[in-house]
């Protein structure tokens, strides 16, 4: 694909927005179970009854 | 997942929330950019275009009105000098000549749609169209890029003109 | 003041506390899925002939686009579910606050990747066409209801509150959808359920909507235990704040 698209100058918008994207969803979740870590020890365990 | 209903007992009754103003600025800024965007809608027209052969015709489709058009770039039609960017877009079997200061960006090119804004002008001896920005319409239809289809893409040029 | 955990078969791991059998194959899932994604949608499938490579942009921005307003759909349910009194639970109303959060973060999503795509094909990153004007206003619609969510009161303040916004915003879904439609805007008309995708191009499609959706899933699953949880610790609140300082009195 590099080889076709580097004749254009659409590459960097194509690629900008798989980063976009990924990054994006990536520092979602990140942040996500980081919040859960950090509030778990406090919360009981009758109230996590997905465990 | 325990979906049961439980019997209702209010919770949290009383708790501080830590930053009830962040919410707040939240939901004004919410607010006014809402505003903005049904405003902004507005001002445009809620359809965005007159096709070329509604100029003229159709109510807010005037001449000399500051308007979009849509048709299709009709094949030869484009030309460059040091000055102007001029080429022909034509919908519904009317044409209309288009002139602009500089090459269109995206993918320009014949026998693709686009939308000029701009005024129609009457010269005289015709209606030409003073456009100060080109967007190009793609249409819905994809198909893979093949060098060996040629004879596609002649059809399709042939194409292009009936089309217009 | 910290409970002394009591292990017990199938408790989750404290370095994911949100996370089960199932949310694990899920995810893993979801990681292949998305890697599919990248394989075919950016080497694999074939560029456009008008378009060129730009129409790779296609594969995440329509999946995302769906993913967004199905979530908002699952808020608008989880919400009727909570006002009707016979389904009242403050479960639906987690359900119904996570999937929101994941919706504008689909959403934020499709306008980035639509704004870089129509700044390729159009030539320009924004217009004021309907479909783009809708979108975007649904986007901050959403980003309000997340707002008022966190206005405080009670939890079922909140959640009445919430849901009644919900059913109400819901209603854009269908204005958005149908806007290439009603009015004529410079967005393309939808092209897949016309069959107007060749080949590996439908099938990258493809590739990205079942990625999105097993992500979806698996986030849903995520959030709305975290919002579980912190529902639980406000409750609790007030007891540990109590305990603590009965605590420090007995220090004395």
């Amino acid at each position: 694909m590099f080889a076709v698209m580097s004749t254009s100058d659409q590459a960097p918008y194509v690629i900008a927005s798989y980063v976009i994207t990924l990054g994006g969803i990536g520092l979602y979740v990140w942040r996500l179970l980081a919040r859960a870590r950090k509030i778990a020890p406090q919360v009981r365990e009758e109230d996590r009854p997905w465990t | 997942m325990d979906l049961s209903p439980r019997e209702v007992v209010p919770t949290a009754q009383g708790r501080k929330r830590k930053r009830p103003w962040l919410a707040m600025s939240v939901l004004g800024l919410v607010l006014v950019g809402g505003g903005v965007m049904v405003v902004m809608f507005l001002n445009n027209a809620v359809d965005y275009y007159c096709n070329v052969d509604e100029v003229g015709v159709k109510d807010g489709c005037d001449v000399g009105r500051n308007i979009r058009i849509q048709g299709v770039v009709q094949e030869g039609s484009v030309e460059q000098t040091a000055a102007e960017y001029s080429f022909v877009i034509a919908y519904n079997g009317k044409e209309m000549p288009i002139s602009v200061g500089s090459q269109p960006s995206g993918i320009f090119q014949e026998c693709i749609p686009v939308v000029v804004r701009g005024q129609a002008v009457d010269e005289g001896d015709g209606v030409v169209f003073l456009g100060d920005e080109v967007i190009v319409k793609h249409d819905n239809e994809y198909d893979a890029e093949n060098a060996d289809r040629l004879e596609q893409s002649n059809a399709e040029a042939a194409a292009c003109s009936q089309k217009g | 003041m910290t409970p002394t955990p009591t292990p017990s078969p199938g408790r989750t791991t404290d370095a994911r506390p949100t996370g089960t059998r199932f949310t694990r194959v899920l995810g893993a899932a979801v990681l292949l899925g998305l890697a599919w994604l990248v394989l075919f949608g950016l080497f694999l499938s074939p560029n456009d002939e008008k378009q060129k490579a730009g129409v790779r942009i296609l594969y995440i921005h329509v999946p995302t686009a769906w993913l967004a307003y199905l979530a908002f759909i699952v808020t608008g349910i989880a919400s009727a579910a909570y006002l009707f009194k016979r389904t009242r639970s403050l479960t639906w109303d987690r359900i119904a606050g996570a999937s929101a959060e994941i919706g504008v973060l689909f959403m934020g999503i499709t306008l980035v990747t639509g704004s870089l795509w129509g700044r390729i094909s159009w030539g320009i990153f924004w217009t004021w066409d309907s479909r783009l004007t809708t979108t975007a206003f649904l986007f901050v619609t959403y980003i309000g209801y997340l707002a008022v969510r966190n206005l405080g009161g009670t939890h079922q303040q909140r959640a009445r509150r919430s849901a009644i916004i919900a059913l109400l915003a819901v209603l854009e879904v269908p204005l958005v959808h149908f806007s290439v439609k009603w009015w004529r805007p410079l967005h393309q008309q939808e092209s897949v359920a016309e069959g107007k995708l060749s080949g590996l191009m439908l099938f990258s499609l493809f590739v990205g909507l079942i990625a999105f959706t097993l992500l979806y899933v698996w986030l849903l699953l995520h959030r709305q235990r975290v919002l579980a949880m912190e529902d639980a610790l406000d409750d609790q609140g007030l007891d540990v704040a109590l305990a603590e300082r009965r605590a420090e009195g007995a220090q004395v």
